[in-house]
């Protein structure tokens, strides 16, 4: 294996790594403040990418400012299927939540197919990225590194909300103790739609901007959502850098495990997440669980 | 209670000289998801352990059947004693290491486990034919005949129910739910909780397994589908559709899950969306299960009746 070959390998590892994060990302944060399994959440992301085909029609000039209205339609269904449905089985057995959340899956796959039709949907590179750059001389295409780019601002900038921010706190404080924040006047059932609205529409932005790379069609959603508890799994359900670091791992583990063993790509990841089930079963870089009852 | 079993024991003998080829089709498929949701329950009520990997026994034991039938050439019905053993392996792997999580830990390594039985299934074209599957699995003589297999499966049900009442009523059983109410009571009177949970997994996949034989009698194919997380999703879907709590809640929810699919595909190809309206109604509104609708109807009825 040449060195030029295997940096490309590695990139574009990196590139389905980002597109695996910005997917699996919003599963972990509303897991980690509403401990609700979001079954529907592959579905969202396709749904991102579905928004941004309808408004662009396929034509990939007005990619970057119909991606805004993209994130913002997701954050608006987001916001809405909290209020409507998730509010209702906070509080019940997860088997309820899991009902529910597929339920929505199979409601979202069937309005799609009737809404964007049954067949595939891709679009061209995006404006600025149009052309490839040459590393160590062989042609790869830019909006990998473009996507690259936009997954790692994205996950600084979550870092920077969840840390550096007051709202972020109280993100961070209900994932903790719900009843002790409700005890000290937050409105807990706002910062709920709002944490489960901001999940949403990561995962319909992480849907829109890898349109580009993957065709979209139905039975893209219900691929994705193990995907993304995959990747949340192995990182630690609620955790930020785990998921940022479980996506590179499976990203590249499925890159490179395709030169090695082309027809068997896909089981290294389900071996990565049962060997870390067993070992941390809370995830590389999660928190073991607290002893409540 | 014996009458109305001693009834519906009844009508299910003698349905299959009611309906016509296609009623007796849904009516088999009916049976098969019921047998594998009253297995799925016998695990799910008795420790309330909620897997998601069902589908891996239930579709190891389709796949050995498929594979000795079309590699080694044996008989249909020979294979069922080797599919059951795949299921109980492959449960007993399982539940070796996922009962030591709880909640949704445990679903979540339970699905890996099932999930890379599938990506198995799914790529080794060699060996399983991928996603072209195994297809032309005739069974011959009893299975092969439409109202044969119904009773056949019919049976198969029969059993597995005995088998969970047995269980249900024996102290293991007691334990189960013992472990399942309070674990930490449990291990302070010296019950190893692991071993037991381990046990109920195991049989649970067993049972699962004979539906997986079933299911392979009835389509004459194998698929990596059979294997996949949604087979997992229909299976939970059908028990509390039916009412976990409920005895035959499983297969009941089994029963109405395929009659609704069979009504709604003839009338159009958006069943998926219809089964989300479903489901969304059950978990808002009748939680329970289908069979407690009818339960609370009685109940209030109850009182009027006897002022």
């Amino acid at each position: 294996m040449t060195l030029p070959f295997f940096f490309l390998e590695f990139m574009t590892g990196l590139a389905s790594a980002a597109s695996l994060f910005l997917l699996a990302v919003g599963l972990s944060l509303i897991f980690g403040a509403l401990g609700i399994v979001n079954f529907a959440h592959g579905s969202f992301f396709a749904l991102g990418a579905y928004f941004l085909f309808a408004l662009t029609h396929g034509d990939a000039s007005g990619f970057w400012h119909y991606l805004l209205l993209a994130v913002a339609a997701s954050l608006v269904v987001g916001a809405v299927v909290e209020r409507v449905f998730i509010r209702r089985v906070l509080n019940r057995a997860e088997h309820y939540q899991i009902l529910l959340t597929y339920a929505l899956l199979l409601i979202i796959e069937d309005v799609s197919k009737i809404c964007f039709g049954a067949d595939y949907k891709s679009i061209g590179m995006p404006k600025g990225f149009e052309m490839p750059v040459f590393v160590l001389g062989i042609p790869f295409p830019s909006y990998y590194l473009g996507l690259v780019g936009l997954a790692a601002a994205t996950a600084l900038l979550l870092w920077l909300f969840l840390h550096r921010t007051r709202y972020g706190t109280l993100v961070r404080a209900v994932t903790q103790d719900r009843e002790m924040l409700e005890a000290l006047g937050v409105n807990v059932p706002l910062l709920f739609t709002v944490i489960f609205a901001v999940g949403i529409g990561l995962a319909g932005f992480g849907g829109a901007v890898s349109l580009p790379l993957q065709s979209i069609s139905t039975g893209v959603a219900v691929d994705a959502v193990i995907s993304a508890f995959i990747v949340v799994v192995v990182g630690g359900l609620g955790s930020l850098w785990g998921t940022l670091l479980a996506a590179i791992l499976i990203g590249e583990i499925q890159a490179f495990g395709a030169l090695v063993l082309p027809e068997f790509s896909i089981v290294f990841a389900y071996v990565l997440m049962a060997a870390v089930l067993l070992f941390r079963p809370w995830g590389l870089l999660g928190r073991p669980p607290t002893v409540r009852t | 209670m014996r009458t109305k079993l001693a009834l519906a024991a009844l009508v299910l003998a003698l349905l299959p000289w009611l309906l016509h080829d296609y009623g007796l089709q849904v009516a088999i498929q009916a049976l098969v998801l019921g047998v594998f949701a009253m297995s799925f329950n016998l695990l799910f009520r008795n420790t309330g352990l909620l897997s998601f990997g069902h589908a891996a026994c239930f579709g190891s034991a389709a796949y050995t059947t498929a594979l000795l039938i079309s590699r080694l050439r044996w008989n249909f019905a020979a294979t069922l004693p080797l599919a059951l053993t795949a299921a109980a392996l492959v449960a007993l792997v399982i539940g070796f290491f996922s009962v030591r999580l709880t909640k949704i830990y445990f679903t979540m390594l339970t699905l890996a486990f099932a999930q890379m039985l599938w990506a198995l299934a799914h790529k080794w074209y060699g060996f399983t034919g991928g996603d072209n599957g195994i297809t032309g699995l005739l069974p011959p003589g009893l299975l092969g005949n439409p109202k044969g297999l119904y009773y056949a499966s019919l049976m198969a049900l029969a059993v597995v129910c005995a088998v969970i009442h047995l269980v249900r009523r024996s102290p293991a059983g007691y334990t189960l739910r013992a472990v399942r109410d309070n674990p930490a009571r449990a291990q302070a009177i010296g019950i190893s909780a692991f071993q037991y949970m381990v046990a109920a997994f195991v049989l649970s996949g067993t049972l699962s397994g004979l539906a997986g034989f079933l299911q392979v009698a009835w389509q004459h194919s194998v698929f990596p589908d059979l294997l996949y997380w949604t087979t997992s999703a229909e299976v939970i879907i059908a028990v509390i559709l039916g009412g976990s709590a409920q005895f035959f809640g499983p297969a009941i929810g089994a029963a109405v899950l395929v009659v609704l699919e069979a009504v709604v595909r003839s009338h159009t190809q958006y069943w998926p969306l219809a089964l989300g309206m479903v489901l969304l109604a059950m978990v808002l509104f009748f939680p329970s299960g289908v069979v407690s609708l009818f339960q609370r109807r009685q109940r209030q009825e109850a009182p009027r009746a006897t002022a």
